[in-house]
């Protein structure tokens, strides 16, 4: 059999088998294994495993589990709820304050962990009911958290830029750099969005009552802001001391999840109950990743063992002829596509070796390529059928939320987060004058 | 015989449990060895030559170890575009019918765990670094993992079959499976 | 891959380097390059670089199984399983020019004992060692004496990484391609795993601030490797063939490092020298002359060749200049 055919094949396959609902690792890995087999004969057996010795090497990977219980441990610490409390009580007089307010809490909560699933859960447990009691329009609230926490792998820290770095083999201080101004502009699409449909139809997000709003004096407002001073200092813990060269990126994990249990517990909410969850929540969480990673590293070197490198690049500069932008936009596309239907891990650890070479060689920038990636993963967590923030959601969600308005909910933010990857695409200083006022060449 | 099937599910989901309970604490150990790494070095000004080393044999024993669990957990992400349409039963045998796939990566996986741990003593494999430790003890522990995770995916493909035959799973497994 | 090759089939190999893309481009890719037109599609050799198909740390043994047919590295790297394997790479103050290596190994009798050893493993055939550069330190903080050295997170080859934790080097092992990342990350102070052309060549030079002119080993020796069974396969011609080529490569990696070593330290602009003076330098040397001996009560096979080393040494020092200034 050709190596186009065992290529073709292997992607057929691990459709197919997708589709059964099998478990994502359970799909990928059979396909990788089987393909070694059937490339490489006898030799190939050991493919699988040499995957885990592959994993076992990756140093920032250690970063995975640590940032996962950090999340974990802030929705549970209570922090999230002042701070939510400060902005409702600033940003409710607004018409759709309570949403901006919201898109502002997940951008702070974005500071602090690297994954959507924190934000997903604040969002859901504190900010969701408050909304829907006042009655917000429920499918633009539902968007407005699923699109916010999203902004939890942009800005910094951010888990998927660490795995970025790993696969493209980029310092991970530059990526977390290039993902600020990136995440802060899609906050603002979103909070503008969410101002221009509440000037044209206030009932989408009603302001606060004048008896709420004089119930509290300005003595109290003023007191609320002091919900921002552990954030800061949680952030400059972790990012900070990161940046500053005092602790090494997999130190500044441990930093972090060791600093918000300790905030956990000086709010006195570090239980017995609460400790045991948020240990469940981690190991489950990590080892989903874990596992699709090490399936995923084995597919991905069975897959490189074909060539396809070489194959991407003769098919994207040679048979469609396509100039370097071309080639960029068919990538982002490429991205967004496969992140509907497949896990983005998975889509990191296959595709992204594939393209970065190509990337490289063609004189683009790859921190900022890690930028444009990491918002198609942002896109990929909220599109159907497959988007950890649609699961959450789903799982999360109070009742009166249905199906619909989940999948209704997300159709402007999809449309707010292509705009960004647009403006981002078009002036790459948003995303690279940060790292390169840091590290000038 | 089905007796004993399930007799096997209580073990080894009950074996799991305890394993994969024990193994969530590990994430512990890894932040105090970074933590301990990051005070000496900065503080003490000693860098530890073993830190990341051991910070990541110790993962490597939480996914795998915990890789059973957290099929008891239900922690493994699925494409549920047409799953989620499905009838329970339906999908207890698609899943049942679709473990085959998933039964052989892990049986390769842990053919190649078997063969390199068993390398690994014979030649007295060591870590490729200064501090050099032997490697057989965490592969020894990865192959364990490897196979909780294969009694685990069996114990599941039994109550899958169970449902799909339409046995009543909460009176025999105490276990609904949604 | 993914092109066809004529009707007949091939021989096909897949070879694993040591080294990433860029260092690949000159230490590999040209002999395979070469081979592949030479053979002419009977035997077909697939390149693949560093951790590419197969961890590093894992080489030996996937070439063992055959999942690898054949590896380029050195014997330490791939921890293969000989006594000797701890003279390859860098075994501190062993060589101090790049023609010490084949000097050593074709006219002082460490091919046979290389082929001896290699012997007693099963599956493996060594198949035959050459030069590389130097063991130079490349640091973010500048190094101009020992104490200097103290507490440093270096990168660096297992063997000369625990010689020289007694002078406080702290040795750290990653995967290749991790280095400069972890150099910019706060992982690592400085490498201490090549001469300054491959820190050039791989981009180390832009991580890095300064080079340290003393080198702890004059020459890397590297070795070609192959499965037992498929070197038998390959009829006579082609294994002369890539005996031909294997020399084709220790011969470019001569002239390469020699030139690249002369042309970055005076023309680079990236690193600035360094130097630890002659007799405080003297206390390393000092120190590895005793590591010989521990080594060397490791085997006889060892003693045997820390015996034909220090020899060699003897007979250099003797002949004096040009081989040796003092
Ligand atoms: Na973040
Ligand atoms: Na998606």
């Amino acid at each position: 059999m050709s190596y186009e055919m065992i290529a073709l094949l292997m992607c057929t396959t691990l459709m197919v088998l997708l589709l059964t609902g099998q478990r994502v690792f359970g799909a990928v890995g059979f396909v990788g294994a089987a393909a070694s087999l059937l490339l490489w004969g006898d030799g190939g057996s050991e493919m699988p495993f040499n995957a885990s010795m592959v994993l076992l090497n990756w140093f920032p990977l250690l970063t995975l589990p640590l940032f996962i219980f950090m999340g974990y441990m802030l929705s549970e610490s209570g922090i999230a709820n002042d701070l939510y409390k400060m902005f409702h009580v600033w940003m409710g007089p607004l018409n759709g304050g309570l949403a901006i307010g919201t898109v502002v809490l997940m951008v702070a909560i974005s500071a602090m962990n690297g994954l959507s699933v924190a934000g997903m859960a604040i969002g859901t447990s504190i900010a969701l009911p408050e909304m829907l009691k006042r009655g917000y329009d429920k499918k633009m609230i539902t968007g407005v958290i699923q699109a916010g926490s999203s902004l939890g792998i942009m800005v910094p820290p951010s888990i998927v830029l660490v795995l970025y770095g790993m696969i493209a083999r980029q310092p991970v201080s530059q990526l977390w750099l290039a993902g600020v101004f990136p995440g802060l502009l899609l906050a603002v699409l979103f909070i503008g969005y969410i101002v221009v449909r509440c000037k044209l139809n206030p009932a989408l997000g009603p302001s606060l009552s004048f008896e709420e709003r004089s119930s509290i004096s300005r003595r109290e407002k003023i007191a609320l802001l002091r919900a921002g001073i552990v954030p800061i200092a949680i952030v400059f813990m972790v990012t900070g001391l990161f940046m500053l060269g005092v602790t090494s990126l997999v130190e500044s994990s441990a930093v972090g999840a060791a600093a918000a249990m300790i905030a956990a517990m000086a709010k006195g909410r570090l239980s017995r109950p609460v400790l045991d969850a948020s240990l469940h929540k981690t190991l489950s969480v990590s080892c989903m990743f874990m596992w699709i990673i090490l399936a995923a590293l084995c597919y991905g070197a069975v897959f490189d063992g074909l060539g396809a490198v070489h194959a991407i690049e003769i098919l994207f500069l040679e048979k469609w002829g396509l100039s370097p932008w071309g080639v960029l936009i068919m990538m982002q596309v490429s991205y967004i596509i496969m992140g509907m239907f497949l896990d983005d891990t998975a889509m990191l650890v296959i595709v992204a070796p594939l393209y970065i070479p190509l990337i490289i060689a063609l004189g683009f920038n790859p921190i900022w390529y890690g930028v444009l990636y990491t918002v198609t993963c942002q896109i990929a967590y909220m599109t159907p059928p497959f988007g950890y923030n649609l699961f959450l959601m789903k799982a999360m969600a109070p009742k009166e939320v249905t199906l619909v308005d989940i999948y209704g909910s997300i159709v402007p933010f999809v449309t707010l987060m292509v705009i960004g990857l647009g403006l981002i695409i078009t002036f790459p200083q948003i995303a690279l004058y940060l790292p390169e006022l840091y590290f000038p060449k | 015989m089905f007796k004993a099937l399930v007799t096997y599910t209580k073990y080894v989901d009950a074996l799991n449990r305890l394993v994969g309970k024990v193994a969530m604490y590990l994430m512990f150990v890894m932040m105090f060895i970074l933590l301990y790494a990051s005070f000496s070095r900065s503080m003490l000004n000693s860098p530890v030559v073993w830190a990341v080393e051991m910070a990541q044999f110790t993962m490597a024993a939480y996914y795998l170890l915990g890789g059973g669990y957290s099929v008891i957990l239900r922690g493994h992400v699925r494409m549920d575009v047409l799953y989620s349409t499905w009838s329970p039963k339906t999908r207890a045998i698609i899943d049942a019918l679709t473990s085959f796939f998933l039964l052989f990566y892990l049986g390769m996986l842990l053919y190649g765990g078997i063969s390199s741990t068993a390398y690994s003593l014979e030649y007295g494999q060591k870590n490729y670094s200064a501090w050099a430790p032997p490697l057989s003890p965490i592969k020894i522990i990865m192959v364990v993992g490897i196979v909780l995770m294969i009694l685990q995916c069996v114990s599941r493909l039994i109550k899958d079959i169970s449902k799909f035959m339409g046995v009543d799973m909460l009176k025999t497994y105490g276990d609904v499976m949604p | 891959p993914f092109v066809h090759a004529s009707k007949k089939t091939p021989i096909r190999w897949r070879l694993q380097t040591y080294a990433g893309p860029a260092l690949a481009e000159h230490v590999i890719k040209p002999q395979i390059d070469a081979f592949n037109k030479i053979a002419s599609g009977d035997m077909v050799i697939e390149l693949y670089n560093a951790d590419q198909l197969v961890p590093t740390p894992e080489l030996f043994r996937a070439m063992q199984r055959g999942t690898i047919d054949a590896v380029q590295s050195d014997d330490d790297s791939i921890a293969a399983p000989v006594d000797v394997a701890v003279f390859a790479a860098y075994f501190p103050f062993a060589t101090r020019y790049s023609l010490d290596v084949p000097t050593l190994f074709n006219h002082y009798g460490l091919n046979e004992i290389w082929q001896e050893a290699y012997s007693e493993v099963k599956g493996v055939t060594w198949l035959g060692a050459g030069a590389w550069d130097p063991c130079n330190f490349a640091t973010k903080q500048p190094i101009r004496s020992l104490a200097d050295l103290k507490g440093k997170r270096v990168f660096t080859f297992p063997t000369g990484g625990k010689f020289m934790q007694r002078f406080g080097v702290v040795p750290v092992t990653l995967p290749w391609e991790d280095v400069e990342v972890a150099l910019q990350t706060g992982e690592l102070d400085g490498i201490a795993w090549s001469g300054i052309t491959e820190d050039y060549t791989v981009g180390w030079a832009d991580v890095t601030k300064y080079y340290l002119t003393n080198n702890i080993n004059g020459a890397w020796v590297g070795s070609y490797f192959a499965n037992s069974d498929k070197w038998e396969q390959v009829p006579e011609h082609l294994k002369t063939l890539f005996k031909v080529t294997m020399d084709s490569s220790n011969y470019y990696r001569q002239h390469w490092y020699w030139w690249g070593e002369a042309h970055y330290r005076t023309k680079g602009g990236k690193l600035e020298l360094t130097t630890i003076p002659e007799e405080e330098w003297a206390q390393v040397e000092a120190e590895a002359i005793k590591y010989w001996d521990e080594i060397a009560a490791t085997s006889p096979r060892c003693a045997k060749v820390v015996q034909i080393l220090k020899d060699y040494t003897e007979t250099m020092k003797k002949a004096g200049k040009p081989y040796r200034y003092a």
